[in-house]
């Protein structure tokens, strides 16, 4: 059973890094980070800052480019150009077809993430030599500690993905709704602290404020997983805080791939 | 066939008005901003939510926009006005929620809000939030206890944070007796001395450790001069004219050595000070 996941999670993957779009994206992110090259010269002392900034938030870039791009078109090509047909024939529960798909677009990010992380470690080692004076507050452990949230991120966000096309017949609502998750994730935690902070301030309907307290449970909080300022500042992250968004990650994926295969077992294909 | 031939000189044509209209636009354009123009920052409350996980490399954004903007300026050699404050005040207040650690903006708009636009109080308002994340930096209790002694003639407070900045890593060694200098000036040695005492247990270079233990043994002598000093005034109801005095009245056996080689001196309101300012003559 298990090599059968492998093996429709192996198809996934190449099926990814075959597709054109990818190498677009790569150009892009290189371009930016090239672009840390010229623009960290431009700041007066705080130069590892800059570079780990654009640096890191070129990966990211990049990644959530694949998410909404590759990520969201491989799972719904089987579906729009009929071959899930011939896939589902084979001696498969629908279960294990997700469970595939979403081992293959995770292991897509993965691969995406090491390239990109490799370039712009060389790129930041390129600064940091050329600028040796303003780099000694710089420490790489927190550098890969951020790219490694970041990773558990784009995991989060492709369980999404196989759960919106599940729900949704058309890839480009499957797009909407990641998109909508991504940006109200991101920003969740912060209109949460926003509105207790100035509760008395501003008078909000009960309502509004029940759907927003029901949000956070629901919506998965990307923030925790933004470590990008501290790796910038070289500000160490605990060993617990790793573990614990770990496991969010894990569970939360966990819980909506359960949900996808639910929803997808009882669907109709026509 | 004629539209074929056309279409190269048409191109040739749009591509001529293009550099017209670009042309024209430039001049406008320069026309425009030159006229009062002013550069704004939107609120952190807006630029939080919306620059996401991005936050970090929009401030830097932020920070390269307001540095161009006011290098600019400086460049001209024009005057700041309370326009460039309000800019620079919004500007650096968002710019430090994005990016609480953001050292060079906090240094950058401390610079500007002291030396340009004498704005001491939104300097130290600024540095005072730098302390709260920066807590490992010596470089903020630095300059904030630099504002206080240069500009702000308190010394009292000058030397607190010169002292919270010499305990922290990476300081200067010549921190510690700067800022216990500072207190005599400030009215209080004992702090100066607990906190020289404190350097000591810290300190690893026997140069170094002496430098401080001599400065507390001059810094005790003063401190137990003036206690006499309050002494005498409370018997004779009077400050004493002298130090000298205070050996007649028999408070004291004889006025002490100054280890740095001076002489105490006694002030008018009853302080006590050194001719050689503490320091070692060379």
């Amino acid at each position: 059973m298990n090599r059968r996941i492998w093996s429709l999670a192996v198809i996934t993957f190449k099926e990814g890094i075959r597709d054109r779009t990818l190498y677009g994206i790569g150009l892009f992110a290189l371009m930016i980070m090239g672009l840390s090259l010229v623009v960290t010269g431009f700041f007066l002392r705080e130069l590892h800052k800059v570079t780990v900034d654009i640096n890191i938030s070129a990966i990211t870039f990049g990644g959530l480019l694949i998410i909404f791009s590759l990520s969201v078109n491989l799972m719904s090509k089987d579906l729009d150009k009929r071959t899930i047909y011939s896939v589902l024939s084979k001696p498969f529960s629908r279960a294990q077809y997700l469970i595939g798909k979403f081992i293959g677009l995770v292991l897509l990010s993965l691969t995406a993430l090491c390239m990109l992380t490799l370039v712009s470690t060389l790129t930041i080692w390129a600064v940091k030599s050329q600028y040796p004076v303003y780099f000694k507050e710089f420490v790489w452990l927190s550098v890969f500690q951020a790219v490694f949230a970041e990773f558990l991120m784009f995991m989060v966000l492709n369980a999404v993905v196989i759960f919106f096309s599940t729900v949704t017949t058309s890839s480009f609502l499957t797009l909407l709704f990641t998109i909508s998750t991504y940006i109200v994730g991101q920003t969740v935690e912060e209109v949460v602290q926003f509105i207790q902070s100035q509760a008395q301030e501003i008078q909000l309907t009960t309502a509004v404020k029940t759907v927003i307290e029901m949000t956070q449970y629901i919506v998965p909080n990307l923030s925790v997983y933004d470590l990008k300022i501290r790796a910038a500042h070289g500000l160490s992250i605990p060993f617990s805080y790793l573990l614990s968004i770990t496991g969010y990650s894990l569970i939360y994926s966990a819980v909506l791939i359960l949900l996808a295969s639910i929803i997808f077992s009882r669907r109709e294909l026509t | 066939m004629t539209v074929n031939r056309l279409l190269p000189v048409s191109l040739i044509a749009a591509l001529l008005l293009y550099g017209a209209a670009w042309q024209h636009l430039q001049h406008e354009r320069h026309v425009f901003l030159q006229e009062n123009y002013m550069d704004y920052t939107l609120p952190s409350r807006f630029t939080g939510p919306a620059a996401m996980e991005f936050k970090g490399i929009v401030s830097d954004f932020l920070f390269l926009k307001v540095i161009t903007f006011l290098g600019e300026r400086i460049g001209k050699q024009e005057e700041f006005n309370d326009q460039h404050f309000q800019y620079l005040e919004e500007s650096v207040n968002t710019i430090t929620d994005l990016d609480p650690y953001f050292w060079d903006a906090y240094l950058f708009a401390d610079m500007i809000f002291t030396w340009d636009l004498k704005e001491y109080e939104a300097a130290n308002k600024l540095l005072l939030k730098a302390r709260q994340y920066r807590t490992n930096d010596y470089r903020v209790p630095y300059y904030l206890g630099f504002n206080y002694f240069f500009f702000l003639k308190d010394n009292i407070n000058g030397s607190k944070y010169l002292m919270e900045a010499s305990k922290l890593p990476a300081s200067p060694y010549y921190l510690a007796s700067l800022a216990a200098r500072l207190s005599v000036y400030a009215l209080e040695h004992r702090i100066g001395i607990i906190f020289l005492k404190e350097m000591i247990m810290d300190t690893e270079n026997e140069q170094i450790k002496s430098e401080f233990i001599l400065r507390i043994k001059a810094l005790e002598i003063m401190d137990q001069l003036e206690k006499k000093v309050r002494e005498y005034k409370k018997t004779y109801r009077k400050l004493p004219s002298s130090l000298a005095e205070l050996v007649t009245a028999g408070l004291i056996d004889k006025i002490p050595n100054d280890p740095y080689g001076g002489q105490f001196i006694m002030m008018e309101n009853g302080r006590v000070y050194t001719t050689s300012k503490m320091l070692r003559k060379k």
